[in-house]
């Protein structure tokens, strides 16, 4: 298949996008009838773009890194003028005045967006079955009675179904990025918290979103993660370092010191998940890393809980101001503003949604603040600890980067919410942690991807993409 | 956060929450301007264009903060006595009401950027200042016409996401009176500061009062607005507390609404417990380290304060403290009479400064930064008095001149004649021509009539166009008459 860099040249060699694109929409939109993948196409927005980027001079187009490529948005970023509503009934209609910094930053470098992807309402899952009320849950590629995962779900499933060259912008909270790669058999880069402007994100959890690059290959995520990443004033969480992790895929994976993080693989997890998984760490072993079996207990009693505390929290603020009076849904009006905002939402949050709101809310009240909500910052500061302390030893750590084989709906509907939590708990961590994770899918099971997750210390994405590349190219074979 | 209660001592107890509205161009956490501007087709301020994305809250928008509107705080801060915070985190308060874009407002609650400061009243009294923090302002809400009859409510996001400080006192201050001087010195702070605009800037209060015959039950009224209406808005409020007293009924705890139009305070609702706001941080602004050098470097901008300059006035200047006390209140004045007080004895410029400038300028209602005359007019002018070569009451109409259309005092006496009359023969021909012209009044002086003679004072100052030297004419005339 044509990457994206082959197309990229193709379109600066004079291949007309305006045709290409037409092709991308008609196959989107069949795509789309089957899988669920967008909340939104924008159709006539994308052919617009395409024809005039078609019009630039060829020096122009020269310059555009990411020329007519065709680009996919997680419904929880801004793209102006699009109805972006974070997956939620309750933001119908909402259409941005203005482009999340990293959506503005794809358009600058020539890319076309085409839709926004389909996500579990806010964010709130690991498998987009927590989709907005009136919206459709997306298929696996794979098996279309299986979870894509989440909640980036739309963007995973789409960039794994897609024939043509297509680049994906992700969001994760606590592992919204790998996990629905992994399940979905595609790479994902949830890069260093701060790495990429929030700006135009619609809110989670704001210590904890990552915008982030989904694509077919390891290769062409790091493309992307380059075009997002960088500071951004009109977000003062950005960092300040520059990112170039594009050039880090060749470069080998010799001498890396690898950590295994022992209680990823056990009883928790599938034993299919860990073997395919361990026979990665051989493969990395085998190019010239050296491992070791390691240990994050912290993270693995108190990841969970500690996620689900201060996410919620942070959430329950967030979505405040969603009550009908300025954005999206309204309702008729009748009695106080207090009658009018509770109808507001009782008619349009999901269920999960209400969960999680009033759980934050809950655990952020006078009585419960010191023992849930201030304990969980302190609880997050031990395990960035744990983290940064093992980096000490280590470049990259690995684990599975879910317990489980995507798991099909009829099984995720036996779940209680807590269960849904717990198969959190690879990702969390680094989440909690701020550190750049990526998710390589190293193998096929029953037809299902299995990924391995990477994770580095902070600003560390290169290391990652560099083991990544590696893994990658030599798990090829197993993947067919 | 209120205070806990202590024990009290005074008879009324009241306790302050000041926010004052920082004098910035642009907002608190985004860089819309936060007064008006003017366009082609509009000089006044039209509601709801001074907006972007994150003053009203779009889902996706972020705060970023406003530098300036820290250093101010800062400033405020330093200013008062205050001990600094090491570092500046913002937290959400949330509270559901329409005029709050996001239904939470970012403020400053574990870690407020000033604790335990003071501010002394005219009368040497210390006021503990329990926090002073940083906060957005939320819109604001119009009424299309009264809040009863209106059957919709308009919101102006204009307003929001100025910056505040908010000050909160200990409960401290024992009388309404009290509280209007703690104003008048606070106010005087902002404005040696450079921090408050008085023409286009807020400062609004929220009071806590109770009175020792109710055991303290405390009554907060909302939102008085303006140095004039928080003294108005205690007075009522004690009163209305003793009046209840009184009258045997037993006060509770509650939270009510001041309406100036009416002058009373109107019960809004019971209050029972602390609200809940459900505090988190604000992690959109990212922890600020309060380094020790900028605070040094802002120090450096904390100009000699009104305290201080009094304590200077009295000490190395030698006037009168009460007349340092009004110097000192109005920054433009106290450098003034610093300038002046160079060249004039200080108790003389106090003394003019004080009394006839702020006189004729109350006459023709200027303030001191309209002020068309400068320490150069005035140092000539009391040279002329101090020297003798004009008289007080010249000095006076040519103050009122002066301030109107500034010229030179000297050449202006020149020109006009107005030089002072001391020419001891010149005032006793006067005094002769007084006394023969009203020889009934002589004798009405002489059979004990003390206003006689300020009569014939008056003839003689006439006779000389006000030139004369009072002080002569008196000896004069008096030597005259007992021969």
């Amino acid at each position: 298949m044509t990457s994206i860099v082959q197309q990229v040249a193709l379109f600066q060699q004079g291949a007309s996008i305006e045709e290409h694109t037409r092709a991308v929409l008609a196959e989107t939109r069949e795509i789309n009838e089957h899988y669920h993948y967008f909340t939104a196409l924008c159709e006539k927005e994308a052919l617009a773009r395409a024809q005039f980027l078609e019009r630039l001079s060829a020096k122009e187009k020269a310059s555009l890194s990411l020329l007519g490529v065709p680009l996919t948005v997680k419904d929880a970023l801004c793209v102006k003028g699009i109805e972006s509503t974070a997956g939620s009934r309750i933001l119908k209609g909402y259409r941005p005045p203005f482009n999340a910094t990293a959506v503005q930053k794809c358009i600058d470098a020539g890319a076309v967006v085409i839709g926004k992807t389909s996500q579990d309402e806010f964010g709130f899952g690991g498998f987009s079955v927590n989709v907005g009320l009136g919206y459709q849950v997306p298929k696996n590629p794979f098996d279309p009675d299986v979870s894509t995962g989440g909640s980036s779900g739309g963007c995973a499933g789409f960039t794994q179904k897609t024939t043509f060259p297509h680049l994906s912008l992700a969001e994760s909270t606590g592992g919204s990025i790998v996990e629905p790669a992994s399940f979905c058999g595609v790479a994902g880069l949830c890069p260093t918290y701060g790495r990429v402007s929030r700006y135009g994100l619609i809110d989670y959890a704001n210590t904890l979103d990552k915008i982030g690059p989904m694509a077919k290959t390891i290769d062409e995520a790091a493309l992307l993660m380059d075009v997002i990443a960088g500071p951004d004033e009109k977000d003062g969480t950005t960092l300040r370092e520059p990112c170039t992790v594009q050039n880090a895929a060749g470069k080998g994976v010799k001498g890396l010191r690898i950590g295994v993080v022992k209680e990823a693989f056990g009883e928790a997890t599938d034993s299919v998940v860990a073997e395919t998984v361990w026979r990665s760490i051989h493969v990395l072993e085998a190019a010239g890393a050296r491992y070791e079996e390691c240990s994050l207990p912290l993270t693995g009693a108190y990841g969970v809980p500690t996620y689900y505390i201060l996410a919620t929290c942070e959430a329950s603020t967030n979505l405040a101001k969603l009550c009908g009076l300025r954005y999206g849904m309204q309702e008729e009006l009748s009695g106080t503003f207090n009658d009018y905002f509770t109808a507001v939402r009782s008619n349009n949050f999901g269920a999960e949604a209400k969960r999680r709101i009033m759980l934050g809310t809950f655990a952020r009240m006078v009585g419960f603040r010191d023992a849930f909500y201030i304990k969980a910052l302190k609880a997050r500061q031990l395990i960035t600890n744990e983290y940064l302390s093992l980096f000490k030893k280590y470049d990259v750590l690995i684990t599975p980067t879910a317990p489980v084989l995507p798991p099909s709906f009829a099984h995720l509907k036996k779940l209680t919410p807590l269960q849904h939590y717990m198969l959190d708990i690879l990702t969390v961590g680094p989440n909690l942690a701020g550190l750049p994770h990526l998710n390589v899918p190293v193998g096929m099971h029953n037809g299902l991807p299995v990924g391995a997750l990477l994770m580095g210390t902070h600003c560390a994405e290169s290391t990652l993409v560099q083991a990544g590349a590696c893994l990658e190219k030599n798990s090829k074979n197993e993947k067919k | 956060m209120k205070p806990s209660t202590p024990s009290f001592t005074t008879d009324v107890v009241i306790g302050l929450e000041i926010h004052v509205q920082l004098d910035t161009k642009t907002k608190l956490f985004c860089s819309c301007p936060t007064k008006p501007v003017a366009t082609k087709q509009n000089a006044e301020d039209v509601p709801n264009t001074r907006c972007c994305p994150t003053c009203l809250g779009f889902p996706g928008s972020k705060p970023v903060a406003n530098k300036k509107a820290i250093d101010y705080a800062l400033k405020l801060c330093l200013a008062l006595g205050c001990s600094i915070s090491e570092t500046l985190v913002f937290s959400r308060k949330s509270y559901f009401y329409p005029d709050l874009s996001k239904n939470y407002q970012i403020t400053q609650y574990e870690l407020p950027l000033g604790t335990s400061g003071a501010v002394m009243l005219s009368t040497g009294k210390k006021i503990g200042l329990t926090r002073v923090h940083l906060e957005e302002d939320p819109a604001s809400l119009v009424h299309p016409d009264s809040i009863e009859r209106s059957a919709f409510v308009l919101i102006d996001y204009n307003r929001s996401g100025i910056p505040l400080c908010e000050i909160v006192t200990n409960p401290e201050l024992a009388s309404p009176e009290e509280a209007r001087d703690f104003m008048k010195q606070l106010n005087a702070i902002f404005e040696y500061l450079d921090i408050f605009n008085a023409d286009t800037c807020v400062v609004k209060a929220d009071a806590n009062i109770s009175i020792k015959e109710s055991g303290y039950i405390r009554s907060e009224v909302k939102n008085i607005t303006g140095f004039k209406e928080i003294e108005r808005a205690l007075f009522y409020e004690v009163q209305r507390q003793n009046a209840a007293v009184a009258a045997g009924e037993k006060l509770v705890q509650d939270t009510r609404g001041w309406d100036a139009a009416k002058g009373i305070t109107i019960r809004l609702r019971k209050k029972e417990t602390e609200e809940d706001y459900g505090y988190i941080l604000d992690t959109d602004i990212p922890v600020i380290d309060v380094t020790p050098e900028w605070i040094a470097q802002i120090k450096k901008q904390v100009p000699e304060l009104p305290a201080e300059k009094v304590h200077k006035f009295v000490t190395t200047h030698k006037i009168p403290e009460e007349d340092a006390l009004v110097l000192a209140q109005e920054k433009l004045l106290a450098e003034m009479f610093e300038k002046v007080a160079e060249k004039i004895d200080p108790i003389l410029a106090a003394k003019w400064l004080r009394r006839e400038l702020l006189r004729v300028m109350n006459m023709t209602k200027q303030t001191f930064k309209d002020l068309l005359i400068d320490e150069h007019h005035l140092i000539e002018l009391l040279e002329l008095v101090s020297t003798k070569q004009i008289t007080d009451r010249t000095a006076q109409k040519m103050l009122e001149e002066l301030i109107v259309k500034p010229f030179s005092p000297k050449a202006y006496v020149k020109e006009h004649g107005l030089g002072a009359v001391s020419d001891a023969g010149i005032i006793e021909q006067y005094c002769k021509e007084a006394i023969a012209e009203n020889p009934g009044v002589l004798a009405d002086y002489k059979s004990g009539n003390e206003k006689a003679f300020h009569f014939l004072v008056g003839v003689v100052m006439k006779k000389s166009k006000g030139k004369a030297v009072p002080n002569e004419v008196n000896s004069i005339l008096k030597s005259l008459i007992s021969h």
